[in-house]
């Protein structure tokens, strides 16, 4: 089976693209069938991270959740990976910015130990 | 159920395995500083970066104050700090059980293929949500934190 992103040829059990990472079509599976293709949309992290990380980009994780899931219904596997990508991207992203403003803040706090002013967290 | 909703989770990698270890290892260290350590007027938290730039709640503002109120079995004081995040709480409870499936059997629980309509109506809600919580008359108030 040929990868659908770069054309590098793969084994035809494989998960993903020995070139590009890309997730490969399973073979023997009707690609029309909805839901039955685990493509998976990280809807549980992007809404974690909406409503525990503070970071508004789990909404575009949200969508891109919504992407893939409505993209897979219809049958359309390549876009459902693409989506999946976007959203895991996201969902990246927001933990990410999450850990690194947390990170400063000690920082921060350490540098003005003893200090008494008092801040709104999250 | 219609079981073509289900999806059966696939064997995953040691890497995969490895790093759900380290997600529950963080959640786990989390919870443990977040019980002890009240977020109200402490600078050791760090502060939403949304609300710090323009002074408006965002969907999450009030999570670490409520985490902590539900870590010690305040869920009533959890829910007057974010509403919408005590009610996605079990969400963690989940994402613990998921992810320990990973860690100890190398295989994820099988997931329910959730049809794209109801995320985006999940969607709608944070976004109405998220400005319901910025209005500042009753009985809106009762949503910010």
């Amino acid at each position: 089976m040929f990868c659908q992103k770069c054309g590098e040829p793969n084994d035809d059990n494989a998960y993903k693209c020995v070139r590009c990472g890309e997730v490969l079509p399973r073979v023997g599976q009707p690609s029309t069938m909805p839901g039955v293709r685990s493509v998976p949309n990280y809807l549980v992290w992007a809404i974690l991270a909406t409503l525990f990380c503070c970071v508004p980009f789990g909404i575009a994780a949200i969508v891109y959740a919504a992407q893939v899931n409505g993209k897979l219904a219809a049958g359309d596997y390549a876009g459902a990976v693409e989506s999946s990508r976007k959203a895991k991207k996201w969902c990246w992203v927001a933990f990410a910015l999450g850990i690194v403003v947390a990170v400063i803040n000690i920082i921060i706090f350490v540098v003005a130990a003893g200090s008494t002013e008092t801040t709104t967290t999250w | 159920m219609d079981a073509s909703l289900v999806v059966r989770g696939k064997e995953v990698s040691l890497q995969q395995r490895l790093l759900s270890v380290g997600i529950l290892g963080l959640l786990l260290a989390s919870a443990i500083y977040l019980f002890l350590y009240e977020p109200d007027g402490s600078n050791v938290y760090p502060k939403c970066p949304f609300h710090a730039l323009t002074d408006l709640h965002c969907p999450g503002c009030g999570s670490l104050r409520a985490s902590h109120q539900i870590l010690h079995g305040n869920i009533s004081a959890a829910f007057g700090l974010n509403p919408l995040m005590v009610l996605f709480t079990p969400l963690l409870g989940w994402v613990i059980v998921s992810q320990s499936s990973v860690a100890l059997r190398g295989r994820p629980l099988p997931a329910l293929f959730v049809p794209a309509f109801w995320i985006w109506v999940l969607f709608a809600v944070i976004m109405v949500y998220w400005v319901a919580r910025n209005v500042p008359v009753y009985p809106f108030t009762i949503l910010a934190p």
